[in-house]
């Protein structure tokens, strides 16, 4: 039974959500179809494939695809299934291909556009309706794939807006992102952790913009940094980055907190003009911007100080310290999360120092700060489960959104704007399914095949 | 001593070799054996003890990894982020450390493998751990030791790289030493 619109609709109220959205598998199932199926997702960075037939494996939801470079140079992103008996052509992971796909099964051999190139004693499917140009005879490719600034994205819908127009106010910070390089360019380097969250995709997106858990979550961490900066007599990076989730609720208060359609948001600190002078690092990062840009934009592009931004179904880009946390809903209690650093081609080594140090002390597996978050979200899913109540709340200054030109913008950085925001995309695509057959279900030409 | 400093020596392949008497041999088993006990029993305190000012923690990300300045790593901890970690998990609002970690290493195969460039006694061991929090985990791998001999006939710890077999695999939180 697929559940009705009016009963997915009713799940979510301006002030707060039914439980279910977080533990029922039906509605992850539907998800999978009506969100994942139809907005662009966030597949890799073009510089994990480099040379042609590199390929990276990944998901757009519960879908296995591959993200490959071909010999012209473009990128394709195509489902991980042979068309002949549906095994996985390639494994999990990164690697070269070389200049085709070919299956472990029965060496069907496809272009690295997923079009079919060949397979062994063609004499055998003599008077069928084997053809190299029948699609059914070749590996999918997904619907759309387009690339921002490096960031390739995938859409499993062939409707819908563009990519850009489907960012909207968050490709601002993928810029900011790119902006740090003075070439404009950022590759992924170092690795990617890949970290497993016993808890529904949602409940991440939700506290990437959740201020008010900081100082409560985290105390263990913030205090514990703390106390060691008091003992040695100094708080560097290694600590700033574990003190800042201790600052009091008047910090918080004063974020400004950004909402865009389709879920989107970032929290920006107000623009911070020392952030280009405050240190070593900063100020050689910030002559090497002001030579490439010129002072004026250099400090604009250092300003900016967005911490989450969120780009909802893809994750959530840092671009202070050039991360990338890639969510990816597992099962409706399951969440992988694939951790991206970014190297700024042409910064000082120093800035991608920073960069490995965040990733190996905020975001990695043996962080000292996730897992009380990873502990609460887990507590909230098996909360969920029991019968002490049906809603979660989203009350907090409700009503006191402003509007934007783009979007909408917080009074006060506590404000549960961007939950409310985020629901209010997931009841949108949730309502409003896949227009066209979806992918899993692709009318095949029937014609072309004998009768049974 | 910054955290990415490059002069840090982490090999563990040894330049010369080492010879060591049976009472010698015996020593750093019983020192490898009691720095795993100070961890299955949460002596903290103790364990931090075992290590050199600039002694180093190093859990790879990758196998065969290089170092820890290119790359990412599940640990890579100094004196200071090795103790911001033990007060962490000694908090009393360590909501995820409600329960603890318990924790049983089984240390075998201790083979001495040589000195390294500055004459540190490099010691391979085979790891097998067993975890629970809520649920059961297997951790298992290959353990180099960089010890230097102290003044008193013990040990302290230069460096401690952990090649976990699964070092590339998704995680739950690595939340304590391993």
């Amino acid at each position: 039974m697929t559940l009705s619109n009016e009963a997915l609709a009713a799940m979510v109220r301006p002030d707060s959500v039914h439980k279910h959205v977080y533990t029922d598998p039906e509605i992850f199932a539907l998800e999978m179809e009506r969100i994942y199926g139809q907005a662009w997702i966030y597949v890799g960075h073009e510089s994990q494939v480099k040379k042609t037939g590199d390929y990276h494996t990944t998901r757009i939801g519960d879908q296995d695809v591959i993200m490959v470079r071909a010999a012209d140079g473009k990128v394709h992103v195509v489902y991980n299934r042979c068309p002949h008996k549906g095994a996985k052509v390639v494994p999990e992971g990164d690697g070269c291909t070389g200049k085709f796909f070919r299956c472990p099964y029965h060496a069907w051999t496809f272009k690295l556009d997923g079009s079919h190139l060949s397979l062994p004693l063609k004499n055998g499917l003599e008077g069928t309706c084997y053809d190299p140009a029948n699609p059914d005879f070749s590996m999918k490719a997904v619907a759309r794939v387009d690339s921002y600034r490096g960031f390739v994205f995938a859409s499993q819908s062939a409707a819908g807006p563009d990519l850009k127009t489907f960012l909207g106010g968050v490709a601002s910070s993928i810029d900011n992102l790119c902006e740090r390089s003075p070439v404009g360019e950022v590759e992924v380097a170092g690795g990617t952790f890949r970290v497993m969250q016993k808890s529904n995709w949602k409940v991440f997106y939700e506290n990437l913009h959740d201020t008010m858990h900081a100082r409560v979550t985290h105390e263990s961490s913030f205090v514990a940094a703390r106390e060691e900066a008091k003992e040695i007599g100094e708080m560097p990076f290694e600590l700033l980055i574990m003190d800042g989730n201790g600052e009091p609720y008047e910090f918080w208060e004063k974020l400004e907190l950004r909402a865009y359609h389709n879920g989107h948001g970032y929290m920006e600190g107000i623009f911070d003009p020392t952030a280009a002078t405050r240190d070593p690092v900063s100020r050689d990062h910030f002559a090497v911007l002001t030579e490439a840009y010129g002072e004026e934009k250099a400090r604009q592009i250092m300003g900016m100080n967005r911490h989450n931004t969120i780009i909802y179904g893809s994750g959530s880009p840092h671009t202070v310290f050039q991360q990338f946390r890639v969510i990816r809903p597992v099962s409706v209690d399951r969440t992988m999360i694939e951790i991206q650093t970014f190297r700024l081609k042409g910064a000082p080594d120093a800035v991608f120092d920073r960069a490995l140090t965040y990733a190996n002390l905020i975001n990695s597996p043996s962080s000292n700060v996730m897992p009380d978050d990873v502990e609460v979200y887990k507590r909230c899913q098996e909360g969920n489960q029991t019968r002490g109540g049906d809603w979660v709340s989203l009350h907090r200054y409700l009503g006191t959104d402003q509007e934007t030109p783009d979007g909408m913008v917080s009074t006060n950085g506590t404000s549960e704007l961007p939950m409310r925001n985020q629901f209010a995309a997931w009841k949108q695509y949730m309502l409003n399914p896949p227009t066209q057959a979806t992918p899993n279900q692709t009318a095949s030409t029937e014609a072309g095949h004998a009768a049974a | 001593m910054q955290l990415l400093d490059r002069s840090f020596d982490v090999s563990t392949v040894p330049v010369a070799g080492a010879t060591l008497s049976a009472e010698a041999l015996r020593g750093v088993e019983q020192f490898l054996y009691r720095e795993a006990r100070l961890l299955d029993e949460r002596r903290f305190a103790e364990w931090l003890a075992l290590w050199t000012e600039d002694g180093r923690y190093w859990v790879p990300r990758f196998h065969d990894q290089a170092n820890p300045f290119e790359q990412i790593s599940l640990f890579w901890e100094d004196k200071m982020l090795r103790e911001v970690r033990v007060r962490r998990v000694e908090n009393a609002r360590n909501w995820s450390q409600q329960p603890l970690t318990r924790s049983a290493h089984l240390v075998g195969n201790i083979t001495i493998e040589g000195l390294d460039a500055a004459g540190h006694l490099i010691v391979r061991s085979t790891l097998q751990l067993t975890e629970w929090r809520i649920e059961q985990r297997q951790l298992a791998g290959a353990v180099f030791h960089k010890l230097v001999a102290t003044d008193d006939g013990d040990w302290k710890i230069v460096l401690k790289r952990v090649n976990l077999v699964n070092c590339d695999d998704v995680f739950a939180n690595l939340e304590v030493f391993i």
